[in-house]
């Protein structure tokens, strides 16, 4: 019997070709946009599960309140950690002090390679369970040990055994490599460990590191800790929450509350407002899902309107099975066998769209999704999916169809009623609002995006370089190397700084003012630069003037940013003092020189922070800030400061980046979002428009009397098309009813999310609405046109 | 006696009228009996042989067949009843476009369970009986009419049922062929098969044992 039935379907299939490829490829499409997406919010779910203690991994998360503001960070003070390890041992299995992961030089024999990697305690290698290929598990135990990654080791090493080896860590550490442990997957958090140093070598390379000991004001590092096995994160979070404002009185004031953030949240879930968890990249994956949901519900729909469009073409079926003795229950089950085909030769068609554009979508979407062939889950899922796809499909179709009377059908007299269309108007209406709604948020997302995009970033980031200096080579060679690039011809100006142009590594409170409020708490963005800064990025000095040469004095001197000068409250800075207020071991006072124009360094949605640029007295600095000459092009420029450099530092790889690009790496989340937005959306419009292609055509077909008919009483071309044409774009006008409020509402609930954002302008929502319209035009003329003009004689003869 | 139709009303309600589409049908139908109903166009032939057929409803009145109360029962019941004992034949042959003509013939029995090797050996008789083995894996667009509708007798008779409705069977047809498959009637008829047939023409009407005229929904 269910031979029979897969007979009749795949021959009904083969006879209706056009139909059966609007029908298999729209439902394939969809189911392909879904496929997609279930991989890509299942990468985004299984973020981190390499790490086999991850249920019990946390780190140390710190709420500060300034000024009523809460900002919460991972960063945290040294003394926390001995805090812990003293009066709370007992909640952890581990605790792990951590630096931050950033690009350090290693050399050996000539290889010199920046890789980025970091100082850790010594059971982090235990708690993170890395996978050890050679060398020993415990591998942090001496000073001067360093682990390395197996893709890190090959660079290093090629085919020679890396243990034992020594590797000159920044040009001045000696480090014996003692274990190389296997590459931790693109899709985790530490994905780029690419060594670890032991914490104790970390804090003996610089002062402040050893002065941060005891200070719980430097809030310079990360926390990682692994929980006992018998507590809960909760619980602990409760124990530790108060420590530092119970042993710290100078902070207190800030109000300082500690919790675990668990490792399963780190990617998802790591947004705080107002000390408050509020989500994050997880709205991004339920947003997909929803989006997957939608789209095959859209194919879903089209399916089961071409189906039931048809109805009158297999109804005459269903009269004569009924008349030798078909069951309404066998009927169903037919159809649904018949969609349960459809369903399945989507599905492989899906597969191999999914095959031939992974790729693509790892590219867009910066993943590294692998087709899961060996999965059980896959395919178990994939199961699921077909039938819960052709029950969806195909129920609707089955229950109509096996629902019509046989002596009506086989009379002939089955002509659909008035409200026989409803539901499938109701389907229609459903897919253009979706589809509405989707044009409208992709439009939306772009205009935010590209006015975020073309707000003044206050200096000019074109033709900028940093090169990083983070190196001991670097120290007391700038005016050497000043010189030196200046002669080149490549440079035109140049200066350093402690943060790059495009981040602020370093934050400071601890200050008054003449007229500073009573309460006031301060907190300021503090870059250390060198003179000509403000020349060498084009950063545009509102008052007062820059760093002098001449000036001895200017060793103790600033510049603030427009938004301090506003923050602080003096009408009038230029010539003011800023007073480190430690009473021990002052700080000399800051005299301010001058003010600067707010440079975006941070989020570009976000205001400017207050900043103050303070001269560099030590000559530690991170960066050189290379202003190329405009008269060569950058490829010219780049080669000759690279001469330049390996002529001072022949051991140090040559490393650069453009200021632009970092800025532009700054939109690279929402433009992923965006574009990924832009392809779904494209692809639910096209699948709408190919149900209603189809739709339009059986409609024209089934009215082929009528339209011959009113051709022969004198209808013109246009007459007919607007017959055909108005019902759709009335549905269409409808949808657009109902999907701009729902957009509106959504929208503007993205955009609160953002300080710097576009107004919502009703233009948009205009342009969205004439953009359906012309697709849905344009879809229905097709076939009304070629209906209108068929010659009425011929269509009347066959009738 | 193999059915037995009294006192049957069908009515339509329009515009606030009540119109009747059968008036108080008696009628009783004995095994082996070849009947041919009459009348003029919108007189109820149709809808009479869809009611025995239990195609349709009625509105009032008994219906038995062979002892069962076909007006006590529910849907599915009635499409047991009459898939083991009655075969369609249509005006418009009415043969699934998309089956070829073994699978068109084999369709009915699907319905009824039997057997993959059972209904191989009653479609193969079939065909035999009707000379069409040559032209079984045709299609139905492949066939004149005539043929077309000795396939519909042919499926009508396969699952070898015990009354034959025939709705103006040879009204698609000239009149050579009408008259190959009014044989064929006759000699089912000769085999013990009931048939009742719906047709406008005297000739054709002749071949039954008894002739009913209908107007306006009644019994004349």
């Amino acid at each position: 019997m269910f031979k029979n039935y897969i007979k009749i379907a795949y021959r009904n299939l083969l006879k209706n070709k056009a139909y059966s490829a609007i029908n298999i490829g729209g439902l394939a499409l969809g189911m392909a946009v879904t496929l997609i997406i279930g991989l890509w919010v299942e990468d985004e779910l299984t973020h981190n599960d390499y790490f086999k203690n991850r249920e019990r991994i946390a780190q140390v998360y710190q709420s500060q309140t300034f000024n009523g503001n809460t900002g919460t960070d991972p960063a945290i003070p040294r003394p926390l950690e001995k805090a812990l390890r003293e009066g709370y041992q007992d909640n952890f299995e581990h605790i792990v002090m951590s630096s931050w992961n950033f690009s350090q030089y290693l050399k050996y024999k000539d290889i010199s390679i920046s890789r980025e990697g970091s100082s850790m305690k010594r059971p982090a290698p235990e708690m993170l369970d890395l996978d050890i290929l050679k060398g020993e598990r415990d591998g942090l135990r001496e000073v001067n040990s360093i682990m390395l990654s197996e893709s890190t080791a090959a660079d290093l090493f090629g085919s020679e055994a890396p243990i034992g080896k020594v590797v000159k860590l920044n040009s001045q550490y000696d480090m014996m490599v003692t274990s190389v442990y296997k590459d931790i997957p693109f899709n985790n958090s530490f994905k780029d460990l690419n060594f670890i140093i032991p914490w104790a070598h970390y804090i003996t390379t610089q002062d402040w590191l050893k002065e941060a000991e005891d200070n719980w004001g430097n809030n310079s590092f990360q926390l990682f800790v692994q929980i006992a096995d018998n507590t809960t994160m909760e619980r602990v979070t409760e124990v530790i929450r108060n420590v530092k404002n119970d042993l710290n009185e100078e902070t207190r004031e800030f109000n300082p509350q500690l919790f675990l953030l668990p490792m399963k949240d780190w990617h998802l879930r790591s947004n705080f407002e107002n000390g408050k968890q509020v989500g994050g990249r997880i709205q991004y994956v339920w947003l997909f899902a929803i989006i997957g949901a939608f789209v095959l519900l859209l194919a879903c729909i089209n399916f089961m309107n071409l189906s039931t469009a048809r109805s009158e073409k297999r109804a005459k079926e269903v009269g004569i099975r009924k008349s030798v003795g078909s069951q309404r229950r066998q009927l169903i089950k037919q159809f649904l066998s018949e969609s349960f085909l459809v369903v399945v030769l989507a599905y492989v068609a899906a597969l191999i769209f999914v095959l031939l554009s992974l790729n693509g979508f790892n590219e867009l979407a910066k993943k590294d999704i692998a087709f899961p062939w060996g999965s059980p889950f896959f395919w178990g899922s994939s199961v699921i999916f077909i039938l819960f796809t052709a029950m969806l499909s195909g129920s609707y179709p089955a229950l109509y169809l096996s629902s019509f009377k046989p002596v009506d059908v086989l009379k002939g007299t089955l002509r659909a009623g008035r409200f026989a269309a409803t539901p499938r108007k109701v389907l229609v209406v459903i897919q253009f609002t979706v589809s509405v709604a989707f044009i409208i948020g992709t439009v939306l997302i772009m205009q935010q995006i590209y006015h975020t995009k073309n707000r003044p970033v206050g200096y000019d980031k074109e033709g900028l370089v940093q090169v990083p200096t983070f190196s001991q080579d670097f120290i007391g060679k700038y005016e050497l190397m000043r010189s030196e690039f200046l002669a080149s011809g490549a440079v035109v100006e140049m200066s350093t700084s402690s943060s790059p142009t495009t981040n602020i590594w370093s934050n400071m409170s601890g200050f008054t003012w003449e007229g500073k409020p009573d309460a006031f708490q301060e907190d300021f963005a503090w870059t250390e630069v060198s003179h000509d800064y403000a020349k060498s990025l084009n950063l545009k000095i509102l008052k007062g003037r820059d760093f002098s040469k001449e000036l001895a004095t200017d060793s103790n001197a600033v510049l603030i940013n427009r938004t301090a000068a506003k923050y602080m409250g003096i009408p009038d800075p230029v010539g003011k003092y800023i007073k480190d207020t430690d009473e021990e071991d002052p700080r000399d006072p800051l005299l301010i020189i001058g003010v600067v124009e707010d440079m975006i360094a941070q989020s570009p949605y976000d205001p400017v922070k207050q900043a103050l640029y303070v001269f560099d007295k030590e000559g530690e600095s991170n960066f050189y800030n290379l202003r190329l000459n405009p008269k060569k092009s950058a490829g010219q420029n780049l080669e000759i400061i690279e001469g330049v450099f390996k002529e001072h530092f022949p051991d140090l790889p040559f490393q650069y980046q453009f200021v632009d690009e970092q800025y532009g790496a700054k939109f690279e989340s929402e433009e992923r979002i965006a574009s990924l937005a832009g392809v779904f959306t494209a692809l639910a419009i096209l699948i709408s428009c190919l149900g209603l292609f189809g739709l339009t055509s059986f409609v024209a077909e089934r009215r082929t009397k009528e339209i011959g008919v009113r051709k022969v009483l004198g209808a013109t071309v246009f007459n007919v098309w607007q017959m055909l044409s108005k019902d759709f774009l009335f549905l269409v006008v409808f949808s657009c009813f109902i999907a701009v409020p729902i957009a509106y509402y959504v929208m503007n609930g993205w955009l609160q999310g953002y300080e710097y954002r576009i107004d919502l302008s009703w233009w948009i929502f205009g342009l969205a609405i004439i953009g359906a319209l012309l697709i849905t035009l344009l879809t229905v003329s097709f076939q009304a046109i070629k209906a209108a003009r068929a010659n009425p004689v011929k269509s009347l003869r066959t009738e | 006696m193999l059915l037995q139709l009294s006192h049957i009303f069908k009515w339509v309600n329009s515009g606030g009228q009540r119109i009747f589409l059968l008036k108080d049908i008696n009628l009783n139908v004995a095994e082996g009996e070849f009947i041919s109903v009459m009348g003029p166009s919108g007189s109820g032939k149709s809808t009479l042989l869809n009611v025995i057929g239990m195609l349709d409803t009625f509105d009032e009145g008994t219906y038995d067949f062979l002892d069962t109360s076909v007006h006590n029962l529910r849907e599915k019941h009635r499409a047991n009843l009459y898939k083991e004992y009655i075969g369609f034949v249509f005006q418009s042959y009415h043969l699934l476009d998309e089956l070829t003509v073994k699978e068109n013939l084999e369709m009915p029995l699907l319905y009824k369970k039997h057997r993959s090797s059972e209904r191989k050996a009653l479609v193969a008789d079939m065909l035999d009986r009707f000379n069409m083995v040559a032209k079984k894996d045709l299609f139905p667009a492949q066939l004149s009419g005539g043929q077309q509708q000795l396939v519909g007798v042919a499926r009508a008779l396969i699952a070898s049922p015990k009354l034959i409705l025939a709705d103006e069977p040879t009204g698609n047809l000239n009149s050579e062929q009408g008259e190959e498959i009014m044989e064929q009637f006759k000699q089912l008829n000769n085999e013990g098969v009931t048939i009742i047939q719906v047709t406008h023409s005297e000739k054709n009407a002749a071949y039954g044992k008894r002739i009913i005229k209908l107007l306006d929904g009644r019994m004349v």
